[in-house]
């Protein structure tokens, strides 16, 4: 694209050919503001507040949809263009339960923006009553039609990031909202919870289920031990979700969590760096029953920590059930481990225990609620709140998070290494069980730079990487000698989809798969504040990799309460009590 | 006065005019076109011969030559009547199209509301077939086309060109964002052409006839024949050939119109003319003659008229862009308001001219480009408002700056 | 016999094909059969062509001839757009609704009939006019339109 020059609210200037008006006004710091536009999604051109006018058109053009041409003349600012803006707000807001006190986006709203922005003190088409409320309910996505735009950002994501599809427009013309097969519910239909519809809406009609109620009546109860696990993508999401300063600091949120008045302050990290001992032997016996016993094992193995993953896989590509790793996600692992050892090393009565899971991720809801999640003899996890609902309480709570001290987890579950806190990008659990596996079966360092597994890293949508194994193996593991491991990674469920299509077809052959639903991994996840996008994703996977080279442990086999663990408990990866508590199975769902 | 090409008696017979394109070169079916001047009879008025360059100048394996006869604008049925008794004539024409751009499959998009016309459009189908004008290699000339009759399903939105397409690809009849226009990128993202079915019908005529017969026609700019739909308040209904740029007038005479209030000329979303704009033209400068003329007359309360107009773009618009979904229904809601007497003066309805200059201004398709024009002409011309309020609205305060 | 939806969309696929892009064919081919589109053919459109059973609905619910709801056997459209009404559409429909019982949108109890007002079909020039069963019926009357929907099946 070469450089043509536009002239733009009467300044002449460059801009690139064939890049719409809007890109040419962002790059020269002229801001138009836009509703249906997101940058990680297709143009819809649908809710025309981004019009703008070019000499020689009869009508405005919006500006997201226009290519720029050369000698093009555009105004951004004119009364023609003010006033036509202005007018299509009021007519979305005169439609539009707009209640903003009450509402999940108060502050944080696009259109409650633009209301401000085009300073609309009287609606001149309010003349109806505003629609009233009506919430639907599924384990984890809230909807509220009342409050959408239908500027179809979801319908969308559910589509071009997620391959999904199971929200579109209903209806037409004045009837027309977002709805799903037969009007169902998302919770019957094949939706994932992953939540990225949320992170993408501009406005309060998606949420998810607010669990900070019966959190906080927990940590009133007296009674009650109440527990706390953060993910990793948590803590680089935190201070974002505060609107603070982003200075990632995961000692200042353990010093929330206790100023919140959770009993004990745990890490789902170290419950990531358990799911790489059980996953990474697990993935060695496969690999043993194959080339050795010459079994038919299942293979690609394939990660299951991402529950909106789990869930698309068992709509819509049940038929692979069985390549899924057998582990639960770390979340699951933590609340299982926690009702049983650490009541055992604490002394705590299992039954008293709430346990209560912060993640980036509203799929997470779902997971914690899916039957067989019980292997402790007690319902594992009983709460999980998102990063936002996390930011919320600590803002109720007024706890000064900026002038926080540093402090740590507690113990006994609380360490970790650098191989759980990558764990919250894509490419990281792969990273981190490469790092892990290649040590078990050859005895030494996985042979990249720094440990840094890089061709799994960043945010290209499938990756592929192949390790070659030494001559020289472990004891036990020669059977692997001079055998190339090839992986992939995918994230973003229509990744996934694409990646299990060509291994499907036979046209790609891999011995490990990992996927996350969420596009980035869980940083980008659907319970990460909003917006979300391709800066705040960079930012947060940034932070990430800065804080595992930060750390002294960065292979999980080396976490010393992990080693403990297996000593005192487990006694082995796979063994019986691993196979109890920290493995599952799954359930074939319908497509639609 | 009535000066017949389309619907004339004594007609050329149904292929002539493929089997004499078949004889020229491709780009000389289109220049001809071109030459006649020739705009689109859909009611946009695109030059039909500058849109088949395009599509001729693109190059791909694979073009589509779609009939657009999902003929939905309120009041127009002249395309029911060229299918009922010139369906060979419409199948010749785009087989031209087909020809001149180099697209060997045809599409008709036919309306739901008109299934009787499927059996007829089949028949004319066999006999070319059967008279070797359609299929492959037609007259050895190495030129294929055939036809499909595709059904539409209740969406006077389809008849937007774009939307048309997504219905044909399964979709949603949601208008597309431009760019890329369907002669670069249509329908399966091929380039395709869409046009009415008197424009197809016509072009037979123009290459048998040359373009300068064509042109002639017409008055003054305006070139060759136009079909008008009269109803209402009419004598004699029915469907009149007039030449393009002839006073509305004329037409009026015709259909036998004699107490005259108003004209809508273009359907509900042309424009609606008071009785004192008869002496104007049907054309593109004028009165852009969509097909669809209906009279009012004196009995008329013309803001009924606008009730009906309004409920029926509240009913047929996609609804995906704002103008137009929130826009209509407000507009609607004004009109039963001036029925009931809430919305009588000037500066009460100020608002609702502004909304209906947004509408046109920032909509996405025509639809909603075009759906306030009775809104705006029926108010100036039909309704009084007083100076002073007497609404006891609201809306009389505040306002914009 | 009503037919199964699944064999009426298998019918339509091996006529029409399966890809997307005929979609509209196999829903106008499951509609005029059986009135409306049933779920059950919803998603049987959806498998064989291979986009999600609420792409499918969505087409479905955007436009006015099809319906997923279940409708009469017979589905009488009665043009309201203004040629019509000035026409006396108003006293056609009045006298449709006493005789039959039904506001428009409904269907009768016996399921013999559905009541529908339509924009504009083309027939302005013979107002007022409906559609029955897709045939037209030109120059109403109140007692003609109601002599036609009585001798329905
Ligand atoms: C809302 C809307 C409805 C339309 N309906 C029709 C129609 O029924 N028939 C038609 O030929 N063109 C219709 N058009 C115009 C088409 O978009 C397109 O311009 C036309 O089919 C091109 O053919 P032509 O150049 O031969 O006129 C409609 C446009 C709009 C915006
Ligand atoms: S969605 Fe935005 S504008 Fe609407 S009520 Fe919520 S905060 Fe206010
Ligand atoms: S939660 Fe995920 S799968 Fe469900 S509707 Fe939203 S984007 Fe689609
Ligand atoms: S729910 Fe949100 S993202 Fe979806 S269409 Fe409505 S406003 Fe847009
Ligand atoms: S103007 Fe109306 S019909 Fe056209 S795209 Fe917008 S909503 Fe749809
Ligand atoms: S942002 Fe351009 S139309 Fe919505």
């Amino acid at each position: 694209m070469h450089s043509v020059t536009v002239n733009i609210n009467g300044k002449e200037c460059n801009a690139r050919e064939g890049s719409t008006i809007l890109m040419a006004c962002k790059e020269l710091g002229i801001d138009v503001p836009t509703l249906c536009y997101h940058p990680d999604l297709s143009i819809a051109g649908n809710c025309r507040v981004c019009v703008v006018e070019v000499e020689g058109w009869k009508t405005l053009v919006p500006a997201c949809v226009t290519p720029i041409t050369p000698n093009m003349v555009v105004r951004t600012d004119s009364t023609k263009v003010r006033k036509t803006r202005k007018l299509l707000v009021e007519l979305i807001l005169a439609n539009h339960h707009n209640n903003c006190p009450e509402c999940e986006r108060n502050g944080n709203c696009e259109l409650q923006d633009l209301a401000e922005r085009y300073n609309i003190r009287f609606n001149r088409f309010q003349t109806d009553e505003k629609p009233e409320s009506s919430v639907q309910v599924s384990s984890a996505i809230m909807r509220d039609n009342s409050k959408c735009i239908m500027c179809t950002r979801c319908v969308r994501t559910c589509e071009e990031l997620q391959s999904v599809a199971v929200i579109k427009s209903v209806g037409r013309s004045s009837e027309i909202h977002i709805g799903t097969f037969d009007d169902k519910g998302l919770g019957d239909v094949a939706c994932t919870q992953c939540g990225q519809c949320i992170n993408h809406c501009p406005t309060g009609a998606l949420y998810e289920k607010d669990e900070t109620v019966p959190v906080w009546a927990a940590l009133e109860d007296p009674e009650k031990i109440v527990i706390v696990q953060t993910a990793p993508a948590v803590r680089v999401g935190l201070e974002e979700a505060l609107g603070l300063p982003i200075d990632h600091h995961t000692g200042k949120m353990a010093a929330a969590l206790r100023r919140l008045g959770f009993n004990r302050v745990l890490d789902t990290d170290f419950s990531a760096d358990l799911t790489i001992i059980e996953e990474g032997h697990e993935l060695l016996f496969r690999l043993k029953d194959a080339l050795v016993e010459k079994k038919e094992v299942p293979l690609p193995m394939i990660t299951s920590c991402s529950p909106g993953w789990i869930k698309f896989i068992e709509h819509k590509h049940n038929d692979l059930l069985d390549n899924l790793s057998t582990c639960k996600s770390p979340q699951q692992m933590f609340g299982a481990i926690a009702k049983t050892y650490l009541c055992d090393k604490e002394g705590f009565d299992p039954a008293k225990i709430v346990s209560v899971s912060v993640m980036p991720c509203t799929a997470k809801k779902f997971e914690k609620d899916r039957p067989e999640m019980n292997d402790s003899g007690f319902k594992d996890v009983d709460y999980v709140i998102t990063t936002r609902e996390l930011a919320r309480m600590i803002k109720e709570a007024g706890i000064d998070f900026d002038h926080l001290p540093v402090e740590k987890f507690d113990r006994f579950m609380g360490d970790s290494t650098g191989a759980a806190v990558i764990f919250g990008a894509t490419g990281g659990v792969m990273e981190a069980a490469l790092r892990t596996a290649y040590e078990i079966a050859t005895g030494e360092e996985i042979p990249f730079k720094g440990l840094n597994v890089l061709p799994v890293r960043g945010f290209k949508g499938i990756k592929e990487a192949s390790v070659l194994l030494p001559d020289e193996m472990a004891e036990g593991w020669e059977f692997l000698a001079g055998v190339t491991l090839k992986v992939a990674v995918a994230h973003g469920l229509a990744n996934a989809d694409k990646l299990l299509k060509a291994v499907k077809a036979g046209e790609a052959e891999y011995h490990f798969i990992e996927i996350m639903a969420c596009p980035g991994g869980c940083l980008g996840g659907g319970g990460q504040p909003i917006p979300t996008d391709m800066e705040k994703r960079m930012e947060r996977m940034r932070a990430i990799y800065a804080e595992d080279e930060s750390l002294p442990l960065r292979k999980s086999h080396e976490n010393p309460e992990i080693q403990l663990l297996y000593a005192e408990y487990l006694k082995e990866p796979l063994g019986h009590k691993s196979h109890h508590l920290l493995h599952t199975k799954y359930t074939k769902r319908d497509r639609f | 006065m009535e000066k017949k090409v389309l619907l004339a008696e004594n007609q050329p017979e149904f292929g002539a005019g493929l089997e004499k394109a078949l004889n020229m070169t491709p780009a000389d079916v289109v220049y001809e076109v071109r030459d006649s001047g020739m705009k689109g009879r859909g009611g946009a008025g695109f030059p039909t011969g500058v849109k088949w360059n395009l599509a001729g100048a693109a190059s791909s394996d694979v073009k589509y030559v779609i009939c657009n006869a999902d003929e939905g604008e309120p009041g127009t049925f002249k395309d029911r009547l060229l299918i009922e008794k010139y369906s060979e004539r419409l199948i010749e024409g785009m087989a031209m199209g087909g020809y001149a751009i180099g697209g060997s499959c045809g599409i008709i998009y036919l309306r739901a509301e008109y299934p009787y016309l499927i059996p007829v459009l089949e028949r004319a189908r066999q006999n070319f077939l059967d008279r070797g004008l359609l299929g492959k290699n037609i007259r050895g000339s190495g030129f294929d086309f055939d036809i499909e009759i595709r059904p539409g399903a209740g969406a006077y939105v389809c008849g937007e060109e774009t939307s048309l397409i997504e219905s044909l690809e399964g979709k949603r009849g949601e208008p597309r964002n431009k760019p890329p226009y369907p002669v670069n990128s249509g329908y399966l993202d091929k380039p395709t052409i869409v046009n009415n079915v008197e424009t197809f019908c016509a072009v037979p005529h123009i290459i048998l006839n040359g373009s300068e017969w064509y042109t002639d026609l017409g008055v003054g700019d305006c070139t060759g024949t136009k079909l008008f739909s009269v109803s209402g308040d009419v004598e004699r209904p029915g469907v009149y050939e007039l030449p393009m740029g002839a006073p509305l007038k004329d037409l009026l005479e015709l259909a036998g119109a004699e107490d005259i209030q108003a004209v809508q000329v273009g359907g509900a979303s042309g424009a609606t003319v008071p009785a004192s704009g008869i002496n104007r033209t049907l054309s593109f400068k004028d009165l852009p003659p969509g097909g669809s003329v209906i009279v009012f007359d004196s009995t008329i309360n013309m803001v009924d008229v606008l009730e009906n107009f309004m409920d029926f773009f509240v009913h047929e618009s996609c609804g995906q862009c704002t103008p137009c979904r929130e826009g209509n229904l407000r507009l609607m809601h004004a009109a039963q308001d001036i029925i009931n007497g809430d919305l009588c003066c000037k500066a009460c309805m100020a608002p609702y001219f502004e909304l209906a200059e947004a509408m046109k201004i920032s909509s996405k398709c025509g639809l909603g480009q075009t759906s306030a024009n009775c809104f705006v002409d029926i108010v100036n011309n039909f309704v009084e408002l007083s100076d002073e309020c007497h609404c006891g609205e609201y809306r009389c305060e505040g306002g914009d700056e | 016999m009503v037919r199964n939806p699944k064999e009426i969309v298998t019918e339509g696929i091996s006529e029409f094909g399966n890809g997307r892009e005929r979609i509209m064919q196999i829903l106008t081919k499951v509609n005029s059969e059986l009135s409306y589109v049933p779920s059950e053919a919803i998603e049987a459109i959806a498998e064989a062509t291979n986009v999600s059973a609420a792409e499918v609905y969505s087409v479905v619910s955007f436009y006015s001839f099809f319906s997923s709801k279940p409708r009469g056997r017979n589905i009488v459209r009665l043009c309201s757009t203004i040629s019509c009404a000035m026409a006396g559409q108003g006293d056609i429909l009045r006298s449709l609704i006493d005789e039959f019982g039904i506001e428009p949108f409904e269907t009768t109890g016996d399921g013999r009939l559905t009541l529908e007002t339509t924009p504009c079909i083309g027939l302005c020039d013979q107002a007022p006019a409906m559609l029955v069963n897709g045939e037209p019926h030109v120059k109403l009357t109140p007692e003609k339109a109601c002599e036609i929907v009585r001798g329905l099946e």
